[in-house]
């Protein structure tokens, strides 16, 4: 029995030996663009649905449907919470939430600074998942219709001037 | 040549791995479409599951221990008075009120050891439904995780620490039931600040009202999140009732009791929890901690009458089961993630847990709730330490594994008012547990499980010397009976929409041991051994409806004893469930579910059992704007006739010459509906 109990100890410990290095890394990507017919500038977040999920559940430990209106409210009250936009006098413009998108892979989030040209934005503020995942870094890609600039957003860089 | 000795080895290879990096341990998916939350490849067997919050809320349940029916196969039932700790039934067991089946809420054991009236004694009525985060469960001995009374299954129920909306809630209903509920979870100096306060009051059918009320209410002050951060929470729940016990079946047919009458209508009595518990959890890239502590403080008073005027044909056979206790405990576990290469990874878990329980307890003859004579007390203090350690490996793709050791001490100290029965003893046991799972196809797994586990018995037990009803020499029971579970499971999403599992099992038990609170001694049965088959399926074949199908048949026998002498009295022969499930149409919700209570043998040789009952519950939603929802929910929609328990014993009437060995019985409560308004905001 003892010996039986050894080896199985053994295969155990063994298991957990011999270790290399994969890691997932934990992103998100938000293109902001002006859009010439509307007038409005729009924000499309983009996320892994796995890092909203584990969010979601870890902040208030029960599981959510993003196709359900309320379970979207939540998120919509989270990244309202942590991703907003600065105008040129440092006020907040009023970013509306258009609605969300959630498949098995990605979860993508729809704004929109109505009415308000890209260029309007003065300062933008990204802490979406930086809370909950340390290595978090979040993109914002600025298409202002002639190129496309890139602000790079981490634990300890929340805040970014647009140009 | 020298020798290489194996464990010394791989300790050497567990501490020289390269150092590692991991994902998030919480391995979750997102929903979709209403869909239940995927166990393909999170799962370690067919038969475990999770339960959130919305399918918990979406069922009718007349109490609160019907909740542990959300996990497939189990029924929670009553046979007395509502405030008394449920009577389960799982796996082909009559668990009583809950040996082999642990319940933990928020990493608290349910389960009281040792307890004056049932070993395992389970009270889930100081739950608060509307905190309930989620429901995790898992059946058979195969993780190195659980350890005493899970043989059957265990269910963890997690509250949240912060609601997406705060509530309050008000119940009408027949049978003099009334219910108000208010919970919120305000942010509160960087953290959140829950609260919730819950009052009830039930009388139910009986002829004797069982008047029962309870106040429960909760404070939970949390920081970060659930796997990084902590809480501390107090609880606290009071409770009293009357009791209307089981009754004979004969005086039911010649007419002298009705079915919702009383023999002894001064049965019932009060309860009291008090606990004080905390939570951390650290969890990053390579790593996960968890450490949990409690104090529980539980107070039981239970006045019951089960054979009337058996033994004392002048002042009746009621008796007294008091217990008071402490329960104390230190939870800890360290999870290391690692990868080994670009598709093996690992989880290494090692855990220790610590409990001890200072309980007085005591079996007393009373009459009108008066002490008459003293048949036994005792002071206990129970103490157990276990270790752990689980290695649960990807090897791919296709097959995972989960391997598990857990060793467990229990210390045994009884003093009793009789010298006999009072000592000191301990018990040990080494539990291993290996779960193969294969994953072949994107949307199929096949499981194969093998485990140790075991059931504590009642200290008094340990240390028996005489009965201290009779005065006759009785054997002692050893501390711990070990089970041995082996399973075959299949879980399958190749359909789509439908989520399907089966499993079969064998679980075979060194000794039904039980403490036979009612008589205050210890019975040491034969071993035994049951098969089951368990079918689970869930069908999503519109956006707005959801179907449960669940079946779960089990046969179960002693061994060793004679065939056709060897049935295990109560142990359940069959359960099923189907469920309809409607959502998302406008305003309007609802919920029909058929459940099956299959048969049960209600002595060894079988001649006598009792029936199987089929009955119906239901519910309508309606939402009035945003934040209003009106709920009709209706219990026993069919009205059936039938018993929530039966007992097969000898017992004596009033009036009665001699005894007589009947069916006693519990009847399900008549059809019944309560209306509830929600407001949340």
């Amino acid at each position: 029995m003892m010996k039986s109990l050894k080896m199985l100890l053994c295969a155990v410990l063994l298991c957990a030996g011999t270790a290399a290095s994969a890691h997932r890394f934990h992103a998100g990507i938000a293109d902001v663009s002006f859009n010439a017919r509307t007038g409005s500038t729009e924000i499309v977040h983009t996320y892994m649905a796995h890092d909203i999920d584990a969010l979601l559940a870890n902040m208030y430990g029960r599981q959510f449907d993003l196709t359900e209106p309320d379970d979207q409210e939540v998120l919509r009250k989270y990244i309202d919470s942590r991703f907003w936009v600065l105008g040129q006098d440092k006020t907040r413009l009023r970013v509306r939430w258009v609605g969300v998108s959630a498949d098995a892979e990605r979860v993508t989030v729809y704004q929109e600074i109505e009415k308000t040209p890209l260029w309007k934005a003065g300062a933008i503020h990204n802490a979406v998942l930086v809370d909950f995942l340390p290595d978090q870094v979040n993109t914002v890609n600025l298409n202002d219709g002639n190129a496309v600039r890139s602000l790079t957003f981490d634990r300890a860089n929340p805040d970014q001037a647009t140009r | 040549m020298t020798k290489l000795r194996p464990l010394p080895c791989a300790l050497a290879a567990l501490f020289f791995h390269h150092a590692a990096q991991a994902d998030d341990l919480v391995l979750q998916r997102v929903l979709v479409e209403g869909s239940r939350m995927s166990q393909l490849g999170i799962a370690d067997s067919a038969n475990a599951g999770t339960v959130g919050q919305k399918e918990l809320a979406a069922r009718t349940a007349y109490r609160p221990g019907e909740m542990l029916e959300a996990m497939p196969g189990l029924i929670a039932s009553q046979h007395s008075g509502e405030g008394k700790a449920n009577q389960f039934y799982l796996r082909g067991f009559n668990l009583d009120h809950g040996t082999d089946l642990a319940t933990t809420v928020d990493g608290m054991p349910v389960n009281q050891r040792s307890h004056a009236h049932g070993q395992g004694w389970t009270d889930v009525n100081f739950l608060v439904p509307e905190l309930v985060g989620r429901l995790d469960y898992r059946k058979g001995p195969y993780s190195a995780r659980d350890g005493d009374f899970s043989s059957a299954g265990s269910a963890q129920v997690s509250y949240a620490n912060r609601l997406v909306k705060n509530i309050a809630s008000l119940t009408l209903g027949q049978d003099g039931f009334a219910r108000g509920m208010l919970a919120a979870s305000p942010e509160v100096a960087g953290g959140t600040l829950l609260y919730a306060l819950e009052m009830m009051k039930n009388d139910g059918p009986w002829a004797r009202p069982d008047d029962y009320r309870k106040t429960n209410a909760v404070l939970r002050y949390s920081r970060g999140f659930v796997n990084n951060g902590w809480s501390v929470t107090a609880m606290s729940y009071r409770g009293r009732w009357n009791a209307t016990d089981q009754i004979p079946l004969r005086a039911v047919e010649d007419g002298s009791l009705g079915r919702f009458d009383a023999v002894d209508d001064t049965d019932g009595g009060n309860a009291r929890r008090y606990s004080l518990s905390g939570m951390w959890r650290q969890t990053d890239a390579d790593s996960a901690s968890k450490v949990s502590a409690y104090v529980i403080r539980n107070q039981l008073d239970l006045y019951s009458n089960f054979t009337y005027f058996l033994n004392d044909p002048v002042n009746g056979d009621q008796f007294a089961q008091p217990d008071r206790r402490v329960t104390s405990g230190v939870d800890a576990t360290q999870t290391w993630h690692v990868h080994r290469g670009a598709t093996i990874a690992s989880d290494l878990t090692v855990g220790a847990r610590l409990q001890n329980d200072n309980i007085f307890n005591g079996l007393y003859d009373t009459r009108a709730r008066q002490r008459l004579n003293t048949t036994r007390e005792d002071h206990i203090v129970e103490t157990s330490g276990a270790l752990f350690i689980e290695n649960a490996t990807r090897w791919g793709e296709m097959v995972r594994t989960v391997a598990g050791l857990r060793a467990d001490r229990y210390r045994f100290d009884v003093r009793s008012d009789r010298s006999e029965n009072g000592g000191r003893t301990h018990d040990t046991q080494l539990s291993p547990s290996f779960s193969l799972i294969l994953a072949p196809f994107e949307s199929t797994e096949f499981y194969a499980n093998y485990g140790h586990g075991f059931h504590s018995n009642d200290a008094r037990g340990t240390v028996a010397g005489i009965d201290p009803a009779t005065l006759e020499t009785v054997g002692r029971a050893p501390g711990l009976a070990r089970s041995r579970g082996m399973e075959l499971g299949l879980r399958t999403e190749a359909i789509p929409t439908m989520q399907t599992a089966v499993s079969l099992y064998r679980l075979d038990f060194d000794s039904e041991l039980t403490y036979i609170g009612d008589a205050g001694m210890t019975e040491a049965g034969d071993a035994s051994r049951r098969y089951g088959i368990e079918f689970s399926n869930y069908w999503r074949p519109l956006s707005w409806l959801g179907v449960d199908f669940d079946a779960a048949f089990a046969r179960a026998r002693y061994r060793g004893a004679t065939p056709g002498d060897n049935r295990i009295p109560g142990a359940v022969e069959g359960v099923g469930q189907l469920a309809l499930t409607v959502d998302k149409l406008g305003p309007w919700s609802g919920a029909l579910r058929l459940r099956y209570f299959g048969p049960r043998p209600l002595i060894e040789d079988n001649s006598v059992r009792s029936h199987a009952s089929t009955t119906l519950n239901g519910r309508i939603g309606y939402r009035i704007g945003k934040d209003m929802q009106v709920e009709l929910e209706g219990f026993n929609l069919g009205n059936r006739r039938a018993s929530a328990i039966d007992y097969y014993y000898a017992s004596q009437l009033a009036g009665e010459a001699a005894p007589a060995d009947d069916i006693h019985f519990h009847p399900i409560e008549p059809r019944s509906f309560r209306v509830t308004l929600n407001r949340t905001w």
